[in-house]
């Protein structure tokens, strides 16, 4: 075993933990700035009456949680990704699952007035499992198969087919381009308590089912044949990652909308940082990926101040970047 | 057939099935055009519409609604689709992709981010000053995706490409982030326009981007013959007599400048510049002048048709002629991938 | 089998009888050359023998086709020069130097649904302006082309739909109708099965008797070098090692030296050109 994967648990560890402070910043920062002894009293010794108590434990908590979540969750369904295809590209937006569940979202509000929130997850779901069937199957029919070339090709084509249907459906309801506008662009200002509930479920078994997983993916990695070779259940195991990505994906895009490049970025740091076993890559994206966002929301909150961008638009500016840097170093 | 003369000095190839091909896009084009400017919330019979034109209705409103809206809607329907085109075409030979188009590797996006700032961040600017700062974008976009693309020469199309979809992605969120700064009524608007729309051009939008084109027209002409030669590739053009960097660059820039004049007019329309090439090859076998012609045709065909179908699909509400290409050329765009390629 | 098809030979080629008396007219002075920052080419000194079939060949990397890559301009030397008639050809105009010269790059590929004949017609390129584009005096040598090459029977069928070597034939066919004296060709028989790469080599070989051009190609099979070349050039480490007629160059020393190769060679019973044969060792009972 390398050095780095010798220490690599210790090093997920310490992410987790770095996950508090960040926590507490997020929480913290705001229109008012709430004093970090503040924040910790509203946990310990909550008071109704007290205004910030309040902000912290309606508003701005939950938030952070979201944030969190949100960020570990698509960080994990890109692992799976990138792990399955042996695609170092693979993202749950370039492939077209965000935009699957982000059309099918609007889709539901605008054509069928399906605002109740324990839809919202299974309708992201059936969604974003569209987009990936339809990008997966136009890659492996185009020739040369699924690499990461038309992979990405089929995805930019099925992303803007949905986006432009995705329009269609806004310009053709304002009501409905009222209750989306902001939630697609990316953003956790427009996450909602139920539907974050309504969700849990969907977070909590594509989590289990990827860190189940795991340790079959990094055999997977390292090409079909040796994978069968070592007794993994090829289909099956594609069956199930696929089953946890989207999972994990429609429950981000219910409570967040559609933030792209989470899911190429953060796997890539965390191989980086843990080595290239999926045993330590999957909690390491989970810890990466949930401390990223909730840095990247204070900064999506403060950047413009009073001014809020959405949390989408920033991981596009950063993941953008870093998708031309991959293309460069790795096709 | 060739027509010679002027003492062998003259020598011009002329394909026959080619140019009944463009006369036939032109007399389809004449129908589109007839019928939007009969079609629209003031519906116009063909010879209201005529009476109209010659400045001899009875109605002053016809007059009105024919002449101030739609004429100018149509002309700019018309010469964005060519500009659009001629673009794609262009680029696609250059960079030797036939998947290459303005608005999929963030040439598009690029003009629209600099007309979005202008129109966020100075109010106040002249609207003349839309497709300069649209050019300027566009060119340093090209540019970018150029010089990272263009390191390694394997694989230098492909990666074009990509860099291209993840330049594109970058501006389109300084795009959006950009209009968060806007009201919910700006907002809408621009997102009307950020999809392509010719809904809000007049007799001024109208005028810039014919007199953009009629400049752009003559340079066309002559990218016929390095493209002709490029087309086989750098190393071939080379041995052929063709200076490959600065032609790269001048045809780039063309294409560039083609996108961006339509872009600062009615918006980042997209895959217009990608299938309109291809329709052309299917349409008639021709050398490359001819073809930048049907390409030039074909999309003039595409938006206008876009513009009426938008119009009249979902009346009264007007759907942008964007939203109709991308629906329809995201899955010619998938087609094309699926087709074999030569190695 | 087409050996002897009259072709006219372009204005700017001397009867074929004096061929071997001609001055060259492309010399290579004191040539480096490389990609980037890596010199490839060191310091190396060329005539293209006139009228005549050089065929440069050498172990991968050695530089071969770096040289014919910075005759046909396609690479700007970091130091010595190429001359055309006595002028440095990385200074003359690009269209006047495609009127004396030609290349055919490695593994080219044509654009889709172009034909044999659009192809070939592309050579006329340097001789064509934009009011005129197709001369009497194109059509005359797009057609000579294509029956040298022998491609005029599938003129009118697209690139894609013809066999490699047909292909490359075409190809070939294009670089004629530049109607050039010089013809650089880049391993014109890779990705050919043996027949075409026999075809293609009988076909250039032709050009060269026939039509008095001179030819430099960069080979990538010895023997194919050693059956067809006039002269040969051999290079190793970006420096010419040995050059001269086959029977002379193709010697157990240099083939060691170039090539690290112990060989024995041959001779073919019917040409009496030399063959390589590599020495595989002793075989060992398992």
């Amino acid at each position: 075993m390398t050095r780095t994967g010798a220490r690599a648990p210790i090093g997920v560890a310490l992410v987790f933990a770095a996950m508090l402070p960040a926590f507490a910043l997020h929480v913290s920062i705001g229109a008012t700035a709430i004093p970090l002894a503040t924040v910790a009293e509203a946990f310990a010794a909550y008071d109704p009456t007290a205004f910030d108590h309040v902000v912290i434990r309606e508003h701005r908590a939950p938030r952070a949680l979201f944030a969190a979540t949100v960020g570990a969750a698509l960080a994990v369904a890109g692992a799976l990704m990138q792990g399955v295809t042996r695609n170092p590209l693979a993202d749950p937006g370039l492939l077209g699952l965000l935009a699957g569940a982000a059309f099918a979202v609007s889709l539901a509000v605008g054509a069928f007035d399906l605002l109740d929130p324990a839809w919202t997850p299974a309708v992201a779901a059936g969604g974003a499992l569209a987009g990936a069937a339809l990008v997966g199957s136009i890659a492996a029919a185009a020739p040369g198969g699924a690499t990461p070339i038309t992979l990405i090709l089929a995805g930019a084509a099925v992303t803007a087919f949905l986006g432009a249907l995705t329009t269609l459906a806004l310009l053709l309801d304002e009501a409905t381009f009222q209750a989306l506008r902001v939630w697609l662009t990316g953003s956790l200002s427009a996450g909602d308590r139920d539907v974050f509930l309504r969700a849990l479920p969907w977070f909590g078994a594509g989590f289990v089912v990827a860190f189940a997983l795991a340790r079959q993916v990094t055999a997977l990695a390292l090409g079909e044949e040796a994978a069968i070779g070592v007794g993994v259940q090829v289909l099956r195991l594609r069956a199930f990652t696929l089953l946890a990505v989207v999972a994990l994906t429609a429950a981000a895009v219910a409570v967040a909308g559609p933030v792209g490049f989470v899911g190429l970025v953060v796997p890539h740091a965390a191989r980086l940082l843990f080595g290239s076993d999926y045993r330590r890559i999957v909690p390491g994206s989970a810890a990466l990926g949930g401390l990223g966002l909730l840095l990247i929301d204070v900064a999506a909150r403060r950047a413009l101040a009073p001014i809020e961008i959405s949390t989408g638009i920033v991981t596009a500016l950063i993941g953008a970047p870093v998708f031309v840097w991959l293309i460069r170093a790795r096709l | 057939m060739t027509l010679r003369g002027a003492g062998g000095r003259l020598a011009l190839a002329l394909p026959i099935g080619a140019l009944v091909a463009l006369g036939l896009l032109a007399a389809a084009l004449a129908v589109i055009c007839v019928a939007s400017l009969a079609t629209g919330s003031y519906p116009l019979r063909l010879a209201e519409v005529a009476a109209a034109l010659a400045g001899a209705a009875p109605d002053e409103a016809a007059t009105t609604v024919v002449r101030e809206f739609r004429l100018p809607r149509v002309l700019v329907g018309l010469v964005a689709g060519a500009l659009l085109g001629v673009s794609g075409a262009v680029l696609q030979i250059v960079t030797r992709n036939p998947l290459t188009d303005p608005s999929l590797v963030g040439v598009s996006q690029g003009a629209s981010l600099a007309v979005v700032t202008l129109i966020v961040a100075m109010p106040g600017a002249d609207a003349a000053l839309r497709p300069v700062a649209a050019f300027a974008a566009g060119l340093a976009v090209a540019a970018v995706i150029q010089s990272i693309a263009a390191r390694r020469t394997e694989g230098a199309t492909m990666r074009f490409i990509l860099t291209g979809i993840g330049v594109a992605a970058f501006i389109a969120a300084l795009t959006t982030a950009l209009l968060t700064y806007g009201a919910m009524q700006d907002a809408l608007a621009a997102i009307g326009w950020l999809s392509g729309s010719l809904h809000a051009v007049g007799w001024g939008e109208a005028k810039a981007l014919t007199l953009s084109a009629l400049a752009l027209a003559p340079v066309a002409a002559w990218a016929a013959r390095p493209l002709a030669a490029l087309r086989l590739g750098p190393e071939v053009a080379i041995g052929l007599g063709v200076r490959v960097r600065p032609a790269r660059v001048a045809l780039i820039t063309l294409s560039t400048a083609c996108a961006a004049a339509a872009v600062a007019a009615v918006g980042p329309i997209g895959f217009v510049g990608l299938v309109a090439p291809h329709l052309a090859r299917r349409i008639a076998r021709a050398g490359v002048g001819l073809h930048l012609a049907l390409a030039a045709a074909t999309g003039v065909l595409l938006v206008s048709s876009a513009d009426l179908a938008g119009r009249a699909a979902f009346a009264p509400v007007q759907i942008p002629a964007g939203i109709v290409t991308a629906a329809l050329g995201a899955p010619i765009f998938a087609l094309l991938i699926l087709r074999p390629r030569r190695r | 089998m087409g050996d002897f098809i009259e072709a006219r030979r372009p204005a700017s080629a001397m009867p074929a009888g004096v061929a071997g008396n001609r001055t060259p007219r492309l010399r290579v002075r004191g040539l480096s050359a490389g990609y980037g920052g890596r010199t490839v080419l060191h310091d190396v000194d060329f005539d293209a023998a006139p009228g005549r079939v050089t065929v440069l060949v050498g172990p991968n990397g050695c530089g071969k086709s770096t040289l014919l890559k910075a005759m046909a301009r396609v690479l700007r030397p970091s130091a010595g020069e190429v001359l055309l008639d006595g002028a440095s050809l990385h200074d003359l105009p690009t269209r006047r130097v495609a009127r004396a010269l030609a290349l055919l790059p490695q593994g080219p590929t044509p654009p889709e649904g172009l034909t044999a004949r659009e192809l070939v017609a592309q050579g006329r390129f340097p001789h064509q302006t934009l009011f005129r584009q197709w001369s009497a005096e194109d059509a005359r040598a797009v057609d000579e082309a294509m029956r040298a090459a022998d491609v005029a029977k599938f003129a009118d069928r697209p690139i894609a739909a013809l066999s490699g070597g047909e292909r490359q034939r075409c190809w070939i066919a294009m670089v004629l109708a530049q109607e050039t004296e010089l013809l650089l060709l880049d391993e014109p028989t890779t990705f050919l099965d043996l027949k075409g790469q026999i075809d293609v080599m009988r076909l250039l070989r032709r050009i060269a008797r026939t039509e008095g051009r001179t030819l430099v190609a960069v080979l990538h099979e010895l023997n194919l070098a050693a059956a067809f070349a006039d002269e040969i050039v051999m290079m190793r480490d970006g420096r010419v090692r040995a050059a001269g007629a086959p029977e002379d160059v193709m010697t157990p020393p240099v083939l060691h030296d170039v090539f690290g190769l112990d060989a024995q060679m041959l001779r073919d019973p019917e040409t009496g050109r030399p063959i390589c044969v590599p020495r595989t060792g002793p075989e060992t009972p398992a």
